[in-house]
This record gives structure tokens, sequence and C-alpha cells, in this order.
């Protein structure tokens, strides 16, 4: 913090972040900004934001915002569409609009879902070692046989689904 | 031991055990209430359009969720001190069996009345019988004595190793020039599998432990067999 305060007066600029850094301005124009740039921040949780979108505007406008002051039934609609364009960037409908991005995505993970599936399948082939003999059906066999023997988990585990008087699994 | 796919704990075959499963039940079903509500509570909040952007103040619910929680930690710690406290309970073994680690495989001292000792190396793949259990076969069991308790004392003759029985609710960590003390006392015979469970080396997932559990006639008959 002192650091920033001490570069402040090296900059003899009056705002610190990103205002002080980039306004060639200077503190003239603490507030505002330089166009394009602009405090115009519209999101749908802030939907009126604190300046307007154009803020230099041509005689015209100015002739319209001169009239906005009048009683606003005078007004046409082409000039009460003018006025909302003056005062927002978009309309409600254009800025929550939905995009397709969406699908861009999902093609990217399916792709990269695919390409994963393809270096797996070739690590099979050409990388993973042999399975070893207890994998096989046989072998699983004997040691589903061996665990049923000595009664593993007999209350509620394995050893408790086999019915050992009829000799199969519980129904 | 575990069947393959198995996803809960393996059956209680001590009393200590039981407990635990109570308990786990217990704590599980607890961190199922909470995240199901916080799952829910997350649908909740991406599910609306609606927008609230000048909260103030909570006093309310931030009341509730500092000590809900403080409740709901309470009725988790109480339980697992009782069977933290019940493990160290006096119980009068009648038998005492040092297990030592190496660097990889487990020695067993029966030296109570007898002076027997030996090694218990994990059985390789290929040397198994067919049925046999990969990784967790041995060339010696642990032969006990059911229905007793049996006090283990555990250590280490040169890394940390950790010997665990899950199916018996045992772990103990074996640590070089310290002899750590479990009580063991199952209530079925049988074969209990465990492996070993402290970072050891290179072999350190193939130093597993096999209790053979046997009526005591039988293991005073084994006893005089091997002494």
């Amino acid at each position: 913090m002192l650091s920033r305060a001490a570069w402040s007066l090296v900059l003899r600029k009056g705002g610190l972040g990103t205002r002080g850094t980039h306004s060639p301005g200077g503190t003239a124009r603490s507030e505002g900004k330089m166009p394009p740039y602009s405090n115009y921040y519209a999101q749908r949780s802030y939907p009126m934001p604190d300046e307007p979108f154009c803020t230099e505007l041509t005689a015209e406008q100015r002739a319209l915002k001169e009239k906005e002051k009048g009683s606003w039934t005078q007004l046409s609609h082409a000039e009460k569409v003018a006025l909302y364009r003056l005062q927002f960037h978009q309309t409600f409908a254009e800025m929550n609009h939905r995009s397709n991005e969406w699908k861009t995505v999902m093609g990217c993970v399916f792709f990269l879902f695919g390409f994963a599936a393809l270096v797996i399948w070739w690590e099979r082939i050409y990388v993973f070692p042999e399975k070893p003999i207890t994998l096989t059906d046989e072998w699983k066999a004997k040691q589903l046989q061996r665990i049923l023997d000595m009664k593993a988990n007999p209350v509620q585990g394995l050893a408790s689904r086999w019915d050992y008087e009829k000799k199969q699994w519980k129904k | 031991m575990a069947h393959p796919l198995q996803l809960g704990l393996q059956d209680a075959s001590s009393p200590i055990m039981e407990e635990l499963l109570y308990f786990h039940d217990h704590a599980l079903m607890i961190v199922f209430l909470i995240s199901s509500l916080v799952l829910y509570t997350i649908s909740l909040m991406l599910t609306t359009k609606l927008m609230h952007t000048s909260t103030m103040n909570a006093q309310m619910v931030e009341t509730m969720w500092t000590i809900l929680p403080a409740v709901i930690l309470t009725s988790i710690a109480l339980p697992s001190l009782r069977i933290l406290y019940m493990t160290d309970e006096i119980n009068n073994p009648l038998l005492t069996i040092k297990a030592m680690g190496h660097q990889w495989y487990w020695s067993y001292e029966y030296t109570d009345y007898t002076d027997l000792n030996f090694d218990s190396y994990m059985t390789p793949t290929l040397d198994l019988k067919p049925g046999e259990l990969r990784l967790l076969e041995v060339d010696n069991r642990t032969v006990l004595p059911m229905e007793t308790p049996v006090r283990m004392l555990i250590s280490s003759e040169d890394v940390l190793h950790s010997w665990a029985v899950p199916s018996l609710g045992l772990k103990t960590d074996a640590i070089p020039g310290r002899l750590n003390q479990t009580t063991l006392s199952a209530t079925r015979p049988g074969l209990f599998y465990g492996q070993c469970s402290e970072i050891c080396g290179s072999n350190h997932s193939f130093m597993p432990i096999v209790l053979e559990l046997i009526p005591l006639k039988h293991f005073e008959t084994w006893s005089t067999l091997t002494s």
C-alpha cells in the first residue's frame, strides 16, 4: 500500500488502478474516459448503468435530448427508439441472447473423448502387459468358490447371498 | 476379504469392527445429508433468472449455519471418541504375539509358551494355487485362536509399516524402536486378510497379512506341532 501511494505520487495522477494507469488525460477526466472507452457497463444484474451509452452527441441528437425534456407524448416511436439507443448499448433481448457456443464446446469435448479412446486403444495393443492369470474366468470361478467355502463376509456380504443348502445364489 | 468391485466395508469379525460399522453408517448418513442439501441449494441457485444484488446482512442464516455445523460435528465426535476409548479397554488378553515389519515381509513371534518365530512372505502370482487370491496370500499364515483376546505388539525392524486387518477393525503402525499394542478378538473362524498400510518402499503393496483364526483346541494342536 505504501508503494502504491508512492507510485501514484510518481505518476502524479489522482486515481489508482486501471483508470489511473491507462488514462492519458490524467486527473482532469477522472470520472470519464476518452472514447471509445467509457464507464458504461450494463449487465443482467446491473441493468441501469450510471452513465449513458453515447456521451458525444451530434447536433441532431442534442436536439432530440432537448425535445425529451418536454412531454414524452410528443415523441414519435422512432425518436423513442433513438433515445433508447443513445442511453443503452443493447436491449434486454440483445444483451441476454443465447449463443451457439455450447455446440462448439460439446463438439470439442466429444472430439477429445474420441481421441483419448484412440490413444487407449493403441496402448492396449502396444503398451499394456499381459493380464495376470487370476483374471481368467476359470480362476475367478475357483476364487469365488474358495471365498464361499471360507464363508467370508457371511453377515451382509458375499457369503450371505449364497444358499449353502441348495448350493445356489439366494433369490 | 473384499470381493471385486466392493464399495462398502467388509463384514465385521470383531466387536470393535461392529461398532465401527455403525459409526461409519452414522457419519456417512450425515455426509449424504449435507451433500444433498448443498447440491439442492446449488441447483436452486443455478436454475433461476432472478437476481438479488442488495443483500446487506443475514444474521439469522449466519447464526444457523454456525450453530448447526457445530452440532453436527459434536454428533460425529461423541460416538467417535466412544469407540476410540473402547479400543483401549482392559480385556485381559490370553496370548501375546509380536508382529515385526520388515522390508518387505512380516515376521511373527509366539514367545509366550513356545519359542516360535516365522516369516510371512507374499506368495508370488506365479506360485499361486488355482483359486487363491492374488497379492493377498502368504506362505505362512498367522494362526490365532478365535474368540479369545489376543494382544498384538507391532513394531518394525527397518522403516515404518502398518499392520492392518480391515475385517477386524485393526490398523496399527509399525514404528522402528517402538512397541505399539492392539488387541484382537475375532468372533468367527476363518481367514482374514490385510495389507501393509504405510508406505515402506518398492514392495509396500506386496507384503500382506493373513490371519487364520481357528478354535482354541486346534490352535493348541498347531502350537505343539510347530514348536
